[in-house]
């Protein structure tokens, strides 16, 4: 090895070393964080949200910030899996340990489902998108009663365990969170991102980019349908104006964009920065809140477009390599 | 007799009513170094991106080594050793020059690590390896010439396209890409290579195909291609 | 049931017509600006509260309205562009961040609309005379009719302005190359106000005849109104107005003819599966490079 080349392995290293230390510092400051919450008597429902969020805003960055693709249906992927839960549990009799992972599954079929949608570009995905979520509150909305409870919607009955689903939520999270550290450094990502950039250009250097874009869109579409399927267990209720409801895609892409599409940590500063505004905005004008919301996504889009991590990294593009 | 290791037979390809190429074919053996000249809208780009997959002609048909690739998708006629430049630089803009140039490698056996080194000495050998974190958006036009003929290179393709590699580039770095073809040629790639830039062309090439209005109007070396008369009408002025 | 059917035809007339104004002002704002306004829907309701505002308050009736909406609307229109747009263009993908923003001034508007109006319904209550005429074998109410009337004096009027006055003309040639219209010279920076403008302005009249046509609006009412414009605005071909509003008569008369034959909810369905199948099966969209393939 050349003299550039070893001290351009050992700067590797180094980057490497202080990328997966910051890693470590966030994914346990995350763990012990939440989950000292049930037991220090902390607010567990403003907490399981919050870790809901960061999941939804992680889920979001993968299929905006790693592979360019806008979601404005979102809420679709979040809805099935909140009603699969549901039904499973109340109707079928399974245990929601066990349903839960259908739900994901659920998820996944309905990514495959709306695959064919890959194809179009920007706009047209977004509008189709939100198209395809509204027919699928319909079509969820217009079941037997039997199966789906009609506008009442369904209750789980007395499987209600706030603490358990709290620390399911705290799993899931970290699912997520480990996937896109993983998929930020693995090939796929790279991939991914390449197809955003240049889907043509990339087809000419090899990428696959039917099959790439597929992955990525499944990856993104389980964990909306697992944070459905955990939030209808906490809360032990599930109806189609909840479960579809347009401001879940609505929080979801703004807290993610806040913080910052394309790293690991940007829907996490997003979501907690952003929770945490609305939690304050709420207690001292519960009035404004969805106003206040409105006018900061207007806002954070003219001042701030990439995000708090985004913007960070902008202005020092040398610590790109080192933030998770 | 040898297998060409391009040979296109006969490419026609329409847009609606405009007929882009018409007919079109040739040869470029192993090792051949094909330059390429025509005016604008001659088809010159049109004829890589039918090679390159990403148009599909409406008639003839592409062989590679042999293998007819006519229609095939671009990732499959890339992962068949065929790889292109643009003429307006088409990177990854927002990722490091190291992973543009990982892009073509990704399906590629090795490990991680090989990878990386090897992109590593490919950035050190086009002068860009100090800005390898950057993202390419941040990079110079002509850096971004150098940064996509870097990435072409990475899976040692067997032929090499190149689209007007030195549209806009300053003098120098001209001399240093000529150096960098030059090396390509040594290695035995095929090279085609699009360009207005005559003296670049005589040069480098060891055959000249002209194409005029979707059709080769003369096809020889370079002298021969000089002094011809059809050639000279039709491009380089009457 | 071909009184059903006939029914379904004016109905699908009259709503297709509104349809139709929601897919033109949507278009023109795509065509000329690039922008998708997600807020669409909440501008027009904007115009049906204007509409009901005007009428409870001030006794002022909707035909009134119109213009008041008109001329109100098209100077919000202009004061929003100049602090909304501009900035977009600087960014790096000026298409994502304006439907990030217009996502952002959707939600702002509907709680606005909610903070001054609260989640009630709204209709207004105003009376023709007679409430409804009789058209061959069907009665048809009079707001219907007038509704349509307007739509039709309205779309010509926006026909007239886009293929025989010079601005319009200018409008058409931004939405068919951006790049090419400031080389010669037009302020690409007025014409997009100007279009913005005339968009939002749009929107107001077609928010008050919506107050005309449909039973009843609130503050959430907004995104069913938006994607319906979407849906025009696809099927009509994006930054195409005549394309909109032949789309916006054709989605309203398969809307409510569908209704005639199918349960409510089932004939939503079908729009949006219209519009899903005709984006996928068009080609419209699809990566532009795959020409020929």
């Amino acid at each position: 090895m050349t003299a550039g080349a070893s001290s351009r392995a050992a700067d590797r290293e180094r980057g490497d070393r202080i990328y997966f230390t910051l890693a470590a510092l966030l994914g346990s400051g995350v763990i012990l964080y939440f989950a000292s919450v049930p037991l220090l008597g902390g607010n567990l429902a403003f907490h399981f949200y919050l870790m809901l969020w960061i999941t939804m805003a992680s889920g979001f960055n993968v299929s905006s910030g790693f592979s360019g693709y806008m979601p404005f249906g979102y809420v679709a992927f979040y809805g099935v899996g909140a009603f699969t839960t549901a039904i499973l549990v109340k109707k079928v009799g399974f245990p929601v340990l066990a349903a839960l992972p259908i739900s994901g599954l659920a998820g996944l079929v309905l990514a495959l489902l709306f695959a064919p949608t890959l194809r179009l570009s920007g706009i047209y995905f977004a509008i189709v998108s939100l198209a395809l979520a509204a027919i699928c509150r319909l079509v969820i909305t217009n079941m037997p009663e039997t199966i789906t409870g009609g506008s009442f919607g369904l209750q789980l009955g007395s499987h209600a365990e706030p603490v358990l689903s709290f620390y399911v939520m705290m799993v899931v999270m970290l699912a997520a969170l480990g996937t896109i550290l993983w998929l930020s450094r693995s090939r796929l990502g790279k991939a991914l991102r390449a197809v955003r950039d240049d889907a043509e250009a990339a087809d000419m250097m090899g990428i696959n980019i039917t099959r790439v874009r597929l992955y990525g869109w499944l990856i993104a579409a389980v964990f909306p349908a697992l944070c459905g399927g955990v939030e209808a267990w906490y809360t032990n209720v599930v109806d189609t104006e909840t479960a579809f409801n347009t401001l879940i895609t609505a929080k979801t892409v703004i807290y993610a964009v806040a913080g910052g599409l394309g790293t690991v940590a940007g829907p996490i500063v997003g979501a907690i920065a952003m929770v945490w505004l609305d939690e304050l905005i709420w207690r001292q004008f519960p009035l404004l809140n969805l106003l206040i919301l409105g006018l900061a996504t207007v806002l954070l889009v003219l001042f701030l477009p990439r995000g708090i991590v985004g913007s960070l990294l902008r202005w020092r593009p040398g610590w790109r390599r080192y933030v998770p | 007799m040898t297998t060409a290791a391009l040979d296109v037979h006969d490419l026609v390809k329409r847009f609606g009513g405009l007929v882009a190429l018409d007919g079109v074919a040739f040869s470029a053996a192993q090792g051949d170094v094909l330059g390429i000249i025509g005016v604008n809208g001659a088809g010159k780009t049109t004829l890589m991106n039918c090679i390159c997959g990403i148009y599909r002609p409406d008639a003839g048909a592409i062989r590679l080594g042999g293998q007819d690739v006519t229609g095939w998708a671009p990732h499959d006629i890339a992962h068949r050793g065929v790889g292109r430049t643009f003429q307006v630089p088409r990177v990854f803009r927002r990722m490091s020059l190291i992973d543009n140039l990982l892009v073509p490698v990704l399906k590629h056996k090795a490990a991680d690590r090989a990878l990386i080194e090897s992109a590593e000495a490919m950035l050190e050998r086009m002068r860009l390896i100090d800005l390898r974190h950057n993202f390419a958006e941040e990079l110079s036009g002509g850096q971004q010439k150098l940064l996509e003929m870097a990435r072409m290179l990475m899976p040692d393709p067997q032929v090499v396209m190149l689209d007007e590699p030195f549209a806009g580039v300053h003098p120098t770095l001209c001399r240093f890409m000529i150096e960098q073809i030059e090396t390509m040629a040594a290695a035995h790639k095929t090279v085609l290579l699009i360009s207005h830039d005559l003296t670049s062309i005589y040069r480098l090439s060891k055959r000249v195909l002209a194409l005029n209005q979707g059709r080769v109007i003369a096809e020889g070396g370079v002298d021969a291609i000089r002094g011809n008369p059809d050639v000279i009408e039709a491009y380089l002025g009457a | 049931m071909e009184i059903l059917v006939l029914n379904g035809i004016v109905n699908g007339l009259v709503v297709g017509g509104v349809y139709a104004l929601i897919g033109m002002s949507l278009t023109l704002l795509y065509g000329v600006l690039r922008v998708v306004n997600f807020a669409h829907g909440e501008m027009v309701i904007g115009g049906s509260f204007l509409a009901y505002v005007l009428f409870h308050v001030a006794g002022i009736p909707p035909l009134l309205a119109l213009p008041i909406a008109a001329i109100a609307f098209f100077g919000l229109g202009y004061v929003a562009y100049y602090l909304l747009i501009p900035r977009l263009d600087r960014s790096d993908d000026p298409e994502s961040m304006s439907f990030l923003m217009m996502y952002g001034v959707s939600i702002a508007l509907a709680a606005l609309m909610l903070l001054l109006f609260e989640a009630d319904s709204r209709s207004i209550d105003y009376t023709f005379s007679p409430i409804s005429m009789k058209i061959g074998p069907i009665y048809v109410s009079t707001a219907r009719i007038v509704a349509l009337g307007v739509t039709i004096v309205v779309s010509a009027a926006v026909g007239l302005f886009l293929f025989a006055t010079l601005p319009g003309k200018a409008l058409r040639a931004a939405i068919m190359n951006r790049e090419a219209i400031q080389i010669m010279g037009v302020d690409i920076i007025r014409l997009s106000a100007f279009a913005f403008a005339l968009a939002t302005g749009l929107a107001g009249i077609t928010g008050v005849l919506v107050a005309l046509v449909f039973p009843a609006f609130n503050a959430f009412s907004g995104p069913e109104y938006s994607i319906i414009g979407f849906i025009v605005i696809v099927l009509g071909g994006l930054g195409n107005p005549v394309g909109a509003l032949l789309a916006g008569v054709l989605y309203g008369l398969v809307e409510q003819l569908a209704t005639v034959f199918l349960p409510q909810a089932l004939a939503q369905i079908v729009g949006f599966g219209l519009l899903v199948a005709v984006i996928l099966l068009r080609n419209a969209g699809f990566v532009r490079w795959r020409i020929g393939r």
